[in-house]
């Protein structure tokens, strides 16, 4: 390969080696070590303190919030997958039989919103939802309610419907490649055999792209429950997820080694995800 | 795939136009009112104008962020695409256990969520001194985007057939004439195309940076600092704009990375 059988090359090839191993151990190991170090440091009144304990991991089990929290924010954005599955799996089919040219322009359209500012979106889903919203006066006006909806404005379920708004993309595009694998000498001769469409669909399509949507949901999952600027822009009071308790840590309570803690609670909690959902995909 | 039927195919077609209103909705309405006047806080549906596009050119605040914006873009998509070619090579050049977990590593920013990586980098810069500026922001990115960078390029490298360069090393090439007329030009479109990809991702990133970042903002942060006031109209007519801009480079990325009618048809 490249540098290899070069005598005069072995200089440049010593130097791309440090290079390489050096650069991503400076800028990606020691941030994420020296992170996993801080959670074992701990604070008290303002002061922090540099020697290890466990304390900053008994408060997460034993303070009566967090864990509530952890499990409400996990449900959430179980809901946020499942919302998003649904709501991808047949922009993902139509996108598997269109011809090859429309099936990229479609999909181009499906990726284009993820380059959109995302803060924008968030702020103008959070303007259409509102008490004096889009939403709202549209239904006044088509006299389907007689007062402005409040189910939507500053709560949990506002956070839910603007996740899944925000991360249906990501839910088609694995979706999509896993129907895009299955042979088609499979659906031939499932149709050749007598089934109908449907058929085919139940017990041929379906249980094939079965992976595509484990693997879909455990990517909206992952960065749903990462997202702390969404909750915090639509949450309101009532919608406090577990990274916004994070990102609070480093803001306005300033417990840098609680926060840092919590994170590497969130990250167990994503690495089981991830691997429940490998193992999921490697079963069938 | 299986010829739909016409109730199938129509069915599919309304949930699928559902969803794009999911996903274009929100965007229409703020697009729509920059082209028309606004008073008392209410778009004037009758007035049509430019005035919002006016009131962004004066709007300082804003282009400066862009610039930074711009900034950190370039350099971050510059950055992750020279370490991202010189990876990849080192990557091909053998094949020791410790490649694999540098691969690995390169991939870690990608699939752990951006809050982590934001607060490791946020704990790593305090604890060696580094003081927050565009600079930490700049890290931030390319250690972000390198990943995508890196991953496109050791795929083209791979099927880059290693006969192309001992032929190259044969016919009398050095290993930098190797590399500057066989191998960079066989890495062009996929340079090309991850180098936009790159720079939209670094574009809108936010999370990362509203944690690394010192006082200099880019535009996703200022607009997070102004969204708690209220956006004004010249904000909808920015809004326009960076949406035109992103759909020209999300087609230049796929044009560039998908493969072409040709090859479609041939698989």
């Amino acid at each position: 390969m490249l540098l290899v059988g070069d005598q005069h090359a072995r200089g440049w090839r010593f130097a791309l080696s440090t290079l390489a191993n050096g650069l991503p151990f400076v800028f990606i190991i020691a941030p994420l070590l020296s992170f996993v170090v801080y959670s074992f440091f701990w604070v008290e009144g303002g002061q922090m303190h540099f020697d290890l304990t466990l304390r900053n991991y008994t408060r997460f089990f034993t303070d009566a919030i967090f864990v509530p929290v952890l499990c409400q924010t996990c449900l959430l954005c179980l809901m946020v997958s499942v919302f998003a599955v649904l709501l991808g799996y047949p922009v993902a089919f139509l996108l598997a039989t269109l011809s090859a040219r429309r099936k990229y322009m479609l999909l181009m359209l499906v990726l284009v919103p993820l380059l959109m500012s995302y803060i924008i979106k968030i702020y103008a889903i959070r303007s259409i939802l509102g008490g004096n919203g889009f939403l709202n006066r549209f239904l006044l006006w088509a006299q389907l309610i007689d007062q402005p909806l409040t189910i939507f404005v500053f709560n949990l379920n506002a956070v839910l419907l603007t996740l899944t708004m925000l991360l249906i993309p990501f839910a088609i595009l694995p979706i999509f490649l896993s129907l895009e694998r299955i042979p088609k000498s499979l659906i031939e001769a499932s149709i050749d055999l007598g089934a109908s469409n449907w058929q085919t669909f139940c017990r041929v399509i379906l249980p094939l792209s079965l992976p595509g949507v484990v693997t879909a949901a455990s990517f909206v999952f992952v960065l749903a429950i990462g997202d702390f600027l969404t909750p915090q822009m639509v949450g309101g009071p009532s919608g406090f997820t577990f990274g916004r308790i994070i990102y609070s840590q480093f803001g306005s309570a300033f417990n840098w080694p609680f926060g840092a803690a919590l994170s590497v609670i969130l990250a167990l909690v994503m690495i089981v995800v991830i691997a429940l959902g490998n193992r999921f995909e490697r079963r069938t | 795939m299986m010829k739909l039927s016409r109730f199938a195919y129509l069915a599919l077609s309304a949930l699928t136009a559902i969803v794009f209103i999911l996903l274009y909705g929100p965007l229409l309405v703020p697009i729509a009112s920059s082209f028309f006047e606004v008073a008392h806080g209410n778009v004037q549906w009758d007035m049509p104008s430019l005035s919002a596009y006016a009131a962004l050119v004066h709007n300082e605040g804003i282009i400066t962020a862009f610039l930074n914006t711009l900034i950190v873009g370039f350099c971050a998509t510059f950055l992750s695409m020279v370490l991202g070619i010189l990876f990849a090579i080192h990557y091909r050049n053998g094949t020791s256990p410790g490649r694999e977990l540098m691969q690995f590593v390169i991939f870690l920013p990608f699939l752990m969520p951006p809050i982590m990586i934001g607060l490791a980098l946020l704990i790593f810069f305090r604890e060696t001194d580094i003081s927050r500026s565009l600079l930490t922001v700049i890290i931030g990115h390319t250690v972000f985007v390198l990943a995508l960078a890196y991953r496109t390029i050791v795929v083209r490298l791979k099927s880059l057939s290693a006969s192309f360069i001992e032929a190259s090393y044969d016919l009398g090439a050095s290993s930098w004439q190797t590399f500057f007329y066989v191998v960079l030009p066989s890495l062009k479109s996929a340079l090309i195309g991850s180098a936009v990809l790159c720079f939209a991702l670094s574009f809108d990133e936010t999370m990362i940076t509203i944690l690394v970042t010192g006082t200099d903002n880019t535009l996703p942060i200022r607009l997070w600092a102004m969204m708690r006031l209220g956006f004004t109209p010249d904000i909808n007519a920015l809004l326009a704009l960076i949406l035109a801009l992103t759909t020209a480079m999300c087609i230049l990325a796929v044009r560039y990375l998908l493969p072409t009618e040709s090859a479609d048809n041939a698989a």
